[in-house]
């Protein structure tokens, strides 16, 4: 009976179609014994904030690095803006539009906050090798345009005061936001944001809460955020997808999953 | 008091992103300039110019060569030497094959040739790292001193085993190379290379190449993820340093000593390149200039010092106070500042902005 009513249930009351953006199918990686991913298969659709979470070492950095071309999962496939592949070299995702923040701050320490932020507009930069040597023309126009661009990004993430400084001499706080800062830098079409909030005080948390909304809402970026504090994850996410020991134990909207048995005994380190 | 950036506001990006945005450093490098091209040359003595001044700027463009390499992209090489003996001998083929042609363009040219070897012998970088790689470039020095000995055709089959820099005149009669070049004519060359090539690197290192150097040398994994093809950073470093080099080691011969053999470019001088970059400060090219000074130019005053006061002293025994001196200083770099003396400077700059009033 049941089975007869299904169908045409769903289907009515299912919203619009979405875009899909990012396919990820049937992947699996591991690293000699450890199994980091279990046959994972989950999406993103264009312009959603899909949420990442799951216990340490669950496997949500290893997610991040497939997505991004960093690993290369030995099973499954990857499709993006409707292009499949399963191993890609980093820059070419970045060229396809991927840019991501990391765990452990992965600043330029050497470099001023400037800079770190103009690095992003790396693959936007085009003159040629003598443009660049000599500074003059069209490889210093080049330069200013694109430091219009950099100084809009630092104004909207308010980190005017730091411009010159050298990142390594940044709070922790603000070095997560210069990353931000960075990846924005390169316009991307999916950002990847792995505990962009880790570490913070309430007040700093908040903050990046906004600027994750704003980037979303006013540049139509689409993000997958890993995040520990269940709290910002209800407020941000669209959807969630729960990873455990490397394999999928829920997908859903917050309430769905939070309401979810399995990701309650995860989270509460109920033996399997 | 005087050294402050108030009141001198940037209205565009462009003003803002010039090499020196602040005034006063504006004309502090006027002044040198001026000093090096008009004073020097009018009022320097032969000695001054050809032991001194000459030397100096040399090592200098070469330290600049190291510094793109292991102060901006964090590769660290101990093939410096090598590589200036390639662009010394490429040098001497190419006037020999066209004896004709101006010996500046030929200084230049020899830079092609050592930027192509750089890059073959930077080839293991894109695998290895850190000290592995200096070993690679260690190689590369031993294998091209052998070069250097064993291939006669090199320095033209001469019994010295030398290169014998001839008689080059250029721009009318004016005897650029060879025994009969005044020091002022080989001074003026000198100073105009290294000026338009620091010029260069600092056009260079402050665009997208530069920054992709730089982010290779940070954060290799996120220069990656940020688009930056870690061959092309690399290779391009390795070129644009050892071109830097080549020329360094082209000017050595043509304009300094007038004949060199192999010594002359041996793993010694690799690391006495190495010593100037750490000591001026590794990524940095006004410390390139300072280290260079430091260990050119500081030994030869501290020699002339005991004649001037009329101490007695040995000649040995200033010998080993100069190699106590530099030893501690490279130590006492490396612990304590390993930004070196530009950063120093950078330091007492920063002071003297706010001078006397350290709190406003
Ligand atoms: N490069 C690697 N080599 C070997 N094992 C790895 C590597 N990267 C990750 N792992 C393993 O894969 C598993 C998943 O790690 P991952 O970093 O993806 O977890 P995570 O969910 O991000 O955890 P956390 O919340 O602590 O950041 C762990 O067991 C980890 O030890
Ligand atoms: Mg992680």
């Amino acid at each position: 009976m049941n089975m007869a009513v299904a169908p045409t249930g769903t289907a009515a009351s299912k919203p619009a179609a979405q875009e899909v953006l990012l396919d990820v199918k049937n992947v699996s990686l591991s690293f000699g014994g450890v199994q980091a991913i279990k046959d994972v298969s989950f999406n993103i659709n264009k312009g959603e904030i899909r949420a990442i979470i799951g216990p340490n070492g669950a496997g949500k950095t290893s997610m991040l690095n497939v997505i991004n071309g960093f690993y290369h999962p030995q099973v499954g496939e990857i499709t993006f803006k409707g292009e499949t592949r399963s191993a890609m070299r980093p820059y070419v995702a970045a060229s396809q539009g991927i840019a991501r923040t990391f765990q452990n701050v992965a600043l330029f320490r050497g470099m001023s906050t400037l800079d770190n932020i103009m690095s992003g507009r790396t693959l936007k930069m085009h003159k040629n090798f003598f443009w660049q040597m000599l500074r003059f023309g069209p490889a210093l126009d080049e330069e200013i345009e694109h430091r219009h661009k950099v100084e809009e990004i630092i104004d909207f993430l308010e980190i005017q005061h730091i411009r010159r400084t050298p990142v390594g001499r940044l709070p922790y706080g603000l070095q997560k936001r210069v990353e931000l800062a960075r990846a924005l830098a390169m316009e991307p079409e999916l950002l990847l944001l792995d505990e962009p909030m880790a570490g913070m005080n309430l007040e700093e948390k908040e903050d990046m809460s906004r600027f994750i909304l704003d980037v979303n809402d006013q540049f139509g970026t689409t993000i997958a955020l890993i995040e520990h504090d269940m709290g910002v994850v209800m407020d941000l996410s669209t959807r969630v997808v729960v990873l455990d020991h490397g394999e999928k134990i829920a997908d859903g909207t917050p309430e769905e999953v939070s309401a979810n048995q399995d990701v309650i005994d995860a989270y509460l380190g109920v033996a399997h | 008091m005087f050294y402050r950036e108030v009141g001198q506001f940037k209205t565009s990006y462009k003003a803002d992103q010039s090499i020196f945005p602040i005034l006063q450093d504006r004309i502090g490098i006027a002044v040198i300039l001026f000093v090096a091209f008009a004073i020097i040359p009018a009022f320097g003595s032969d000695f001054f110019l050809s032991s001194i001044m000459i030397p100096f700027l040399i090592f200098a463009l070469a330290t600049i060569g190291l510094n793109i390499l292991t102060g901006y992209t964090g590769q660290l090489s101990l093939g410096t030497g090598a590589f200036m003996g390639v662009g010394a001998y490429a040098c001497y083929k190419l006037t020999t094959f066209f004896p004709d042609v101006n010996i500046i363009i030929m200084v230049l040219l020899s830079g092609f040739f050592s930027a192509a070897v750089g890059m073959i012998f930077g080839l293991p970088s894109l695998r290895i790292k850190g000290f592995y790689l200096a070993v690679t470039t260690l190689a590369a020095q031993f294998f091209l001193e052998w070069c250097f000995i064993r291939i006669s055709w090199l320095y033209n089959y001469n019994n010295s085993g030398a290169i014998e820099v001839p008689r080059r005149e250029g721009f009318g009669d004016i005897v650029l190379a060879g025994a009969a070049a005044t020091p002022a004519t080989r001074y003026l060359v000198v100073l105009s290379i290294v000026v338009l090539m620091t010029w260069i690197a600092s056009n260079i290192i402050r665009g997208r190449i530069g920054r992709s150097w730089m982010m290779i040398r940070d954060m290799d994994i996120a220069a990656e993820l940020m688009g930056v093809r870690p061959l092309y950073a690399k290779l391009s470093a390795f070129a644009v340093s050892s071109f830097y080099c080549g020329v360094a080691g082209a000017m050595m011969v043509f304009f300094w000593l007038g004949a060199a053999e192999v010594e002359s470019f041996d793993i010694n001088h690799s690391f006495l390149y190495l010593f100037m970059a750490i000591i001026g400060g590794l990524g940095s090219l006004v410390g390139s200039f300072m280290g260079a000074a430091f260990i050119w130019i500081l030994p030869i005053i501290i020699r002339a010092l005991p004649e001037t006061f009329g101490i007695d002293i040995n000649a040995a025994t200033v010998e080993h106070i100069n190699f106590m001196l530099i030893g501690g200083m490279i130590i006492f770099f490396l612990i304590v500042e390993p930004h070196g003396l530009a950063r120093l400077w950078q330091i007492a700059k920063e002071k003297l902005r706010t001078w006397p009033f350290p709190y406003t």
